[in-house]
């Protein structure tokens, strides 16, 4: 118990550390590629829409740490890369707009949003 | 002397070294550039006052007045501030504080609850104080992280620490942190507006048709000027704002701008809301037919085919008289229809809800009389109007403009013949929404708002108008010719126009084509008949 508070502990503090320097994350611009990219594809079924409020923060946290999309077939990180992007750009406009922001930006920009949209969020979130 | 002197030249010469190398030593060490903000040059979260604890919003405000000194003032004479309009053409006091409509109705004696969407704090009735700065709230409009709250019922005020609410109620509205939020203060963004104006009327969409939380980051499908991934325009994009007053108000509307598109310092350039404003008067350049529609034609009367687009339904209609139906067990019921939208509630009565609305149209000249309390109202066969929209087809200042009409049966006064002023809102024994009973709801919210009220309670059918502005169509989704030149035109009810194809006449259409084809005949025959004397010689 001991170790875990103090596990616990030290990765607030690293966080906090990080924070400190760390891009101001935009959650707007999180919303937008959220909602163009992500539920573009996930609008099919059989997966279907996934609500950023269907998760709450500490699961969406574990999944982009994780970093497994498709249940491991590839990586959450791919989806928000600039090489993504540029693959889809002539057929989603949010790709295309957001076609050279640096790929953790625009990930942690995502992360925002799925905090705030989350389950325990601040103001839980849909998908559209 | 001169050892002195090749000392002093040693010393200029490295002096001289340092200086030349100076600049490549430093860019070889290529320090991190500093995280530069390009959207602001104020970043508030260096700002040491409001590096601390807020525990109400007031606090906020005082921290953003000691820089902003006139800020407060500048809200002070503004609609937003004093929810007070006095309308120049037709001399009527209008504004949120006078107005009645056909939704929840009226202010007066339910501030607690209507004024959450008050850019101020702690107006709970008539004696809050209009002169006081720090009541002026920054935040709802200046907020960037999309977290600043005012719950209904707390008189706009804001929950520094969690709370039960309403008291006994069991339900505990969640603290936000003011201080995060003062940190990250920026410009009014779709989100700050929408938070009052996307839930006007008491949810999302209700009452405008043409705002909903749709909008909040739409696509270009639903509105081609706020596309959130193309022109990404925000609410102050149109509506241009200055010394904090918000320019294009539905209290006095422009229906026809005559004005132009603005140049840059040019003085009388009119409200910069309108189509017109960017786009000039004759902004079709492929088809010149279409510019002379724009001399009758409102702009939106083509470019939003439909409101209520986004996914979100409007309210299209609310019948307050059918309030007050109880269950088996005396308790307060909610109905919903297959889609799980609430179609009726105890404490409102029955509603009906529209998607992909079609507008109605109108002639409409930008005047606009309200029926106020203090106005004489008949019951009859035809709907009292909440707001009469002026115009005719003749008088040269209306244009063809699409509207929702919301339509509804409120509780009026049948002996002094005026609307009424309930009390819905309040935890208390009087309010509608709690007790449901009339009687006492209307003496206690006539009384506050100072109108006499003979105790008589009746229903009367109203309507309102609200000029559709917002959610328009990429122009490949404008309306087609066919849409009003047909038979079944949208325009069916428009008068004093003739509209091809809708108005043609049978008879008529019959002779002019007898015509065109015995001139054709005609033509031929002569032609026929020269070829063939032709050819005799």
């Amino acid at each position: 118990m001991k170790l875990a508070t103090t596990l616990a502990a030290g990765v607030a503090l690293s966080l906090l550390a990080a924070s400190a320097f760390a891009y101001d994350a935009d959650w707007k611009r999180g919303r937008v590629y959220y909602r163009s990219v992500c539920t573009s594809c996930h609008a099919v079924q059989p997966i279907g829409t996934i609500n950023p409020s269907s998760k709450t923060k500490a699961e969406w946290a574990a999944y982009l740490k994780a970093d497994k999309h498709a249940k491991g077939k590839d990586t959450v990180k791919q989806y928000v890369s600039k090489a993504y992007r540029a693959s889809i750009k002539s057929g989603n406009k949010a790709a295309e707009k957001f076609a050279d922001t640096p790929d953790q930006e625009l990930l942690d920009d995502v992360a925002a949003f799925l905090t705030k949209g989350a389950k325990d969020g601040d103001s839980p979130a849909s998908c559209n | 002397m001169g050892h002195l002197f090749n000392r002093a030249a040693l010393a200029l010469c490295c002096a001289g070294w340092l200086v030349a190398t100076g600049p490549v030593l430093a860019e070889e060490a290529k320090p991190e550039p500093k995280p530069l903000k390009l959207t602001t040059t104020a970043d508030h979260a260096k700002f040491k006052e409001l590096q601390k604890t807020f525990n109400s919003g007031p606090e906020v405000t005082k921290a953003c007045l000691a820089c902003h000194t006139e800020a407060a003032g500048q809200i002070h004479r503004t609609k937003h501030w004093k929810w007070e309009y006095l309308n120049p053409d037709t001399k009527q006091t209008l504004g949120k504080k006078t107005v009645v409509n056909n939704f929840c109705i009226s202010v007066a004696s339910n501030e607690a609850a209507c004024n959450s969407c008050h850019i101020g704090y702690g107006w709970k009735d008539a004696s809050f104080d209009f002169k006081s700065e720090e009541n002026v709230d920054c935040l709802a409009c200046h907020d960037t992280t999309g977290n600043y709250k005012k719950p209904s019922g707390l008189a706009g005020n804001v929950v520094t620490k969690d709370m039960e609410f309403p008291p006994g109620s069991g339900k505990i509205l969640k603290a936000i942190d003011l201080s995060k939020i003062a940190q990250k203060v920026g410009k009014s963004s779709r989100d700050t507006c929408g938070a009052c104006h996307f839930f006007g009327g008491g949810g999302d969409g209700v009452k405008h048709g043409d705002l909903d939380s749709s909008m909040s980051a739409p696509e270009k499908e639903l509105d081609v000027h706020m596309d959130a991934t193309g022109l990404d325009f925000t609410c102050g994009t149109c509506h241009k704002t200055s010394s904090h007053d918000v320019a294009g108000s539905r209290y006095s509307p422009t229906a026809k701008d005559s004005k132009g598109a603005h140049l840059r310092g040019k003085t009388d350039n009119g409200n910069p809301a309108t189509c017109v404003a960017c786009h000039n008067n004759a902004p079709h350049k492929s088809v010149a037919r279409l510019n002379q529609h724009a001399g009758k034609i409102a702009c939106q009367t083509c470019h939003i085919p439909s409101f209520a687009r986004g996914g979100i339904p409007t309210k299209m209609t609310w019948d307050w008289s059918t309030a007050g139906q109880l269950d088996a067990a005396g308790k307060q019921i909610t109905k919903k229809d297959a889609k799980g939208r609430i179609i009726y509630e105890s404490r409102k009565g029955d509603f009906t809800l529209g998607e992909n609305v079609k507008p109605e149209y109108v002639w409409f000249n930008g005047n606009v009389t309200y029926t106020l309390i203090t106005d004489k109202i008949e019951k009859s066969d035809q709907r009292v109007p909440i707001n009469k929209i002026g115009g005719s087809p003749s008088d040269g200042k209306s244009m063809i403009w699409p509207m929702k009409v919301f339509r509804g049966s409120q509780p009026y006064d049948p002996v002094n013949k005026t609307l009424v002023t309930p009390h819905t809102a309040g935890n208390d024994d009087t309010g509608y929404w709690k007790n449901l009973n009339w009687d006492k709801a209307i003496a206690v919210g006539m009384n506050t708002s100072g109108h006499p009220f003979s105790g008589k309670i009746d229903f009367i059918k109203t309507e309102m108008s609200w000029p559709i502005n917002h959610m328009v169509a990429p122009k490949e989704k404008a309306l087609g010719c066919a849409e009003c030149h047909s038979k079944d035109s949208r325009l069916a009810g428009i008068q004093g126009v003739y509209i091809p194809v809708r108005d043609n006449n049978k008879l008529l259409d019959t002779i002019g084509w007898a015509v065109v084809f015995l001139t054709l005949l005609g033509v031929i025959g002569h032609g026929a008949m020269r070829i063939v004397t032709a050819r005799r010689h």
